[in-house]
C-alpha cells in the first residue's frame, strides 16, 4: 500500500509551494484591501474632499452708506439707477479696470415676460451701470440645466450681451472644478469656475419669484446655478442647501428684480397671469436681508416660513431683519 | 474499508501528466494578461481616487444613447446664434462633458424617452429645432424644481418643440405636452396650474386662453401652448397651433365620471380640481373633484367622489368620525333624496357631508350651517342641475 501523498499526486513540497502561493495571494489581496479602505462611507458631493476655494467678493462695509436700498419703479433701468444711487452710485462697487461677472438667472427658456427668468432690461441696466462706473469687462454666466444656448436666448440675454459686447460663457466642457463649500449639507461639489477665472467683482441678479419646492427664488437661489452635475439631489435638502449658498459666495453685490413677481405656479410658470408687477428693485450687500424684503414684501408671504433665510440667518450668514439695517427707500 | 480506498487510487499503468516544458509565447501571453490585469487595477485606484459624481451615476445607456439625446436637447438653439459664440454643443462634446465630471449632467446625461417627433403643417411657422423629450427621471432637466408637482400626478413623459413665427423678427411659440398615465390625472395637474381669469376654449372642454398661451387638457396629455411674446401674429400663431394639436389628440375622459356630478349651477368653473390621494389630508378621500360654487351669495366649497359602494360608506363612516375628534360636533341629519347624511362642525367651520349609491360628496370649510344644509339637500334632490 502507497502512502496517502502518493495516492493524491501531490508531494510535501509541492503542497508547501502550493499554500504558500495561496497564503501569498491572500496577503496580497489583505494589504490592497487596506491601502484602497475608505474609512467613512463615501457619498458622492456630501463628502469632505479637497477642492478650489471660492474668494469672497464682498467689500468692506462702509459705515455711512447704507447696505440695502428699496427702488420704486415701473421700468428697470430707471428704477436700478435709483437703488444703486441710493446705495452711493454703482462706483461704490465697481472700480476703474475692474472684470464684474454678473450672475442671472436663466434656468428656463422662458419669454422675458413670464419673470421666470433675469429680465433682459435688468441685465441691460446693471451691465451700462458697470461700464459706466469704469468695468473693463463684464461677463454673464449660468448653467442652466436645459440647452443653454436656447435658455440665454430666448430669455433675451442673448441679444443684450450682443448689443453690449458682453463676454457670455456657456457651461462647456472643462468649464467646471470641484469647489470646496463644507456647508451644512453640501461639503464641495462641481462648480462653473470658468466665469470667476479673471472676475473681480461679482452681482447677483435675479429675479423674485415663486418655487414650487422652496417657497421662492430669489438672489441666494439665484447661486444655484453655478452648480453642475446632478443637482436634482439637492431637491431632498433644499433649504439647507440654499443656504448653503449664502456661505458660497460672497458677493460684491446682489440686485433683486421685483418689477414683474412670478407669484404663482414657480419656478417655471408659464402664464401671464401668474406675474403680478410689484415695481421694485431691491439692491444690497446683504442677500439675506435682501431675500427677506423680498419674500415678505414682493412675494407678500409670511418669512416665518422661509425655512432658509432663517438658517442663513442662525449661522452669521446674513441678517433677515432688513428694518434692523441701514437701508433707504427711493422712488425711480 | 481498504477495498474502498483502493478502488479510489488512479490505475498504476495510467502516467501522470507533467508539463515540463512551458513555450515561451504562451509565457508571453500569460504575462502580458497579468500585465494587464494590473493595469486596469492601477487605472481604477487612480480614477477611483478622484471625485466623480457622474463616475459613480453613469447610467450604461447613456453612452450609446448621448449623441440622440443632446440632438433633441439643442432643440431651442438656433444655430447661427451658437456658432457666432463659438459654441460647439455637438454630440462629441457633450459626451466628454458627461465623462469628465465636471460638466452640466442636462446638456447630455441621461437618453431622453423617444417619441414621435412633434410634426406641424401650419402655414407661417418653422421649428426652431428638434423636438424634445423628457420622461420622468428627466423632467427635471427641463423644468427643474417645478418637476415634482407634476411627478405628483404619475406624469409619464413630455414631448416639446419650439416653432418659430416666420416674418416677425424672432417670436416664437412653445408647444409643450405633457403625457399622464390616465386623463383624470392630467386633469388634476391642470386644474393644479389653471388660470383662475382664463378665458374658456371652445374647441377643449378642459382649457382656457391667458394673455400669453393656451392650456387644456385631451386626454391623458396636458398641453401648453406659450407664446413668445403678445405680438398679434404670435397669439394667432398660438391659438392656430392649440386647435391643431387639440384635434390632433385623441379625447378621452376615462376616469373623470366624479367630475360630471359636480353641478354645473353656481359652479365658479376656474375652481375645479382633482386630488387623487389624501384629498383635504383625509387618506379615505380619493379620486376627488372639488370646486367652489356661489350659492345665495355665499361661497360653498363642494367635492364627489366616486367609488365602489362599500368604499364609499367606509369613507363617508371613516369622516364622520374623524369630524367628532379635536373638538369636533356631529349631527346626523334626516335623509335626503335616499342619503345618509351628518353635519360636523369644528372652530366656526361647517361641512355637510353625504353617501348615496357609491357617490360621497358634500360642503367642507363652510362658514354658514344653514347654507351648506340647503345646497346638499337641494342637490340631493336634483334641484341643482
Amino acid at each position: 500500500m502507497k502512502p496517502e501523498n502518493e495516492n493524491s499526486g501531490v508531494s510535501r513540497r509541492e503542497f508547501i509551494r502550493r499554500a504558500g502561493a495561496t497564503g501569498a495571494l491572500i496577503a496580497g489581496a489583505a494589504a490592497a484591501g487596506y491601502v484602497l479602505w475608505q474609512p467613512k462611507h463615501f457619498v458622492p458631493g456630501f463628502e469632505a474632499q479637497k477642492g478650489l476655494s471660492l474668494k469672497s467678493y464682498a467689500l468692506e462695509p462702509a459705515k455711512l452708506l447704507p447696505t440695502m436700498a428699496i427702488a420704486h419703479g415701473a421700468e428697470h433701468d430707471k428704477t436700478i439707477r435709483a437703488a444703486l444711487g441710493a446705495l452711493g452710485g454703482m462706483g461704490r462697487f465697481i472700480k476703474n479696470g475692474d472684470v464684474v461677472m454678473i450672475k442671472p438667472n436663466v434656468a428656463f427658456d422662458r419669454p422675458p415676460a413670464l419673470a421666470a427668468t433675469t429680465h433682459p432690461e435688468a441685465l441691460r441696466a446693471v451691465a451700462k451701470l458697470c461700464f459706466e462706473a469704469g468695468a473693463a469687462k463684464v461677463v454673464i454666466a449660468d448653467n442652466p440645466i436645459n440647452s443653454p444656448t436656447g435658455c440665454f436666448l430666448k430669455s433675451g440675454l442673448t441679444a443684450v450681451a450682443d448689443e453690449l459686447n458682453l463676454d457670455l460663457l456657456y457651461p462647456e466642457a472643462n468649464a467646471f472644478a470641484p469647489l470646496e463649500i463644507n456647508g451644512e449639507i453640501l461639503r464641495h461639489w462641481t462648480f462653473f469656475k470658468s466665469p470667476f477665472k479673471r472676475a473681480t467683482k461679482v452681482i447677483g441678479l435675479a429675479p423674485c419669484k415663486d418655487h414650487n419646492l422652496c417657497h421662492s427664488s430669489m438672489t441666494m437661489k439665484n447661486w444655484y446655478g453655478l452648480l453642475g452635475g446632478r443637482r436634482n439631489q439637492f431637491h431632498q435638502h433644499i433649504h439647507s442647501i440654499v443656504s448653503d449658498f449664502a456661505l458660497m459666495m460672497k458677493p460684491t453685490l446682489v440686485i433683486l428684480d421685483g418689477i414683474n413677481v412670478l407669484m404663482h405656479n414657480g419656478p417655471t410658470g408659464g402664464r401671464l397671469s401668474d406675474v403680478k408687477p410689484m415695481n421694485t428693485i431691491v439692491a444690497g450687500t446683504d442677500m439675506v436681508a435682501v431675500d427677506s424684503y423680498g419674500y415678505a414684501n414682493l412675494l407678500e408671504r409670511d418669512l416665518a416660513e422661509l425655512t432658509y433665510i432663517h438658517k442663513a440667518h442662525d449661522r452669521g450668514l446674513g441678517n433677515k431683519n432688513w428694518k434692523d439695517a441701514f437701508y433707504k427707500e427711493v422712488p425711480a | 474499508m481498504a477495498a474502498t480506498a483502493e478502488n479510489k487510487t488512479p490505475p498504476r499503468n495510467r502516467s501522470q501528466f507533467i508539463r515540463t516544458h512551458i513555450p515561451r509565447t504562451e509565457q508571453f501571453a500569460a504575462m502580458l494578461c497579468i500585465l494587464l490585469l494590473a493595469g486596469i487595477g492601477l487605472v481604477i485606484w487612480q480614477k477611483g481616487k478622484n471625485f466623480d459624481p457622474h463616475l459613480y451615476a453613469l447610467h450604461p445607456d447613456a453612452l450609446k444613447s448621448t449623441a440622440e439625446a443632446v440632438a433633441g436637447k439643442t432643440a431651442t438653439i438656433r444655430g447661427e446664434a451658437a456658432q457666432a459664440r463659438g459654441v460647439v454643443q455637438t454630440a462629441t462634446t457633450a459626451t466628454t462633458t458627461t465623462l469628465d465630471g465636471y460638466g452640466e449632467a442636462s446638456a447630455a446625461a441621461k437618453p431622453a424617452a423617444k417619441g414621435e417627433p412633434l410634426l406641424m403643417t401650419l402655414a407661417g411657422i418653422k421649428p426652431m429645432g428638434d423636438t424634445e423629450f423628457y420622461n420622468a427621471d428627466t423632467l427635471y432637466e427641463k423644468i427643474n424644481g417645478r418637476a415634482p408637482a407634476y411627478l405628483g400626478f404619475n406624469f409619464q413623459s413630455l414631448r416639446c418643440r419650439a416653432f418659430e413665427v416666420v416674418g416677425t423678427g424672432g417670436s416664437y411659440v412653445d408647444v409643450y405636452e405633457y403625457y399622464f398615465d390616465t386623463p383624470v390625472n392630467a386633469f388634476g395637474m391642470f386644474a393644479l396650474e389653471r388660470d383662475p381669469q382664463g378665458a374658456a376654449l371652445d374647441f377643449a372642454p378642459d382649457g382656457y386662453s391667458g394673455a400669453m398661451g393656451y392650456f387644456f387638457r385631451q386626454g391623458a396629455v396636458y398641453v401648453q401652448i406659450i407664446a413668445s411674446d403678445m405680438k398679434e401674429k404670435t397669439i394667432a400663431t398660438a391659438k392656430s397651433i392649440a386647435h391643431v394639436r387639440a384635434k390632433a389628440l385623441p379625447a378621452d375622459d376615462t376616469g373623470l365620471a366624479a367630475r360630471r356630478r359636480l353641478p354645473a349651477t353656481g359652479l365658479d368653473p376656474a375652481s375645479v380640481q382633482f386630488t387623487a390621494e389624501n384629498a383635504l389630508g383625509q387618506e379615505f378621500l380619493k379620486n376627488v373633484f372639488q370646486a367652489t360654487y356661489n350659492f345665495g351669495g355665499k361661497k360653498l366649497p363642494f367635492l364627489v367622489m366616486v367609488a365602489a359602494p362599500d368604499e364609499a360608506v367606509a369613507a363617508w363612516k371613516a369622516w364622520s368620525e374623524f369630524s367628532g375628534k379635536f373638538g369636533g360636533t356631529i349631527t346626523p341629519l334626516p335623509d335626503a333624496g335616499g342619503a345618509k347624511i351628518f353635519q360636523a362642525e369644528n372652530s366656526g367651520s361647517w361641512r355637510v357631508i353625504f353617501v348615496r349609491d357609491g357617490t360621497l360628496g358634500g360642503v367642507f370649510d363652510a362658514p354658514d350651517a344653514a347654507k351648506a344644509r340647503e345646497f346638499v339637500q337641494q342637490y340631493l334632490e336634483g334641484k341643482i342641475p
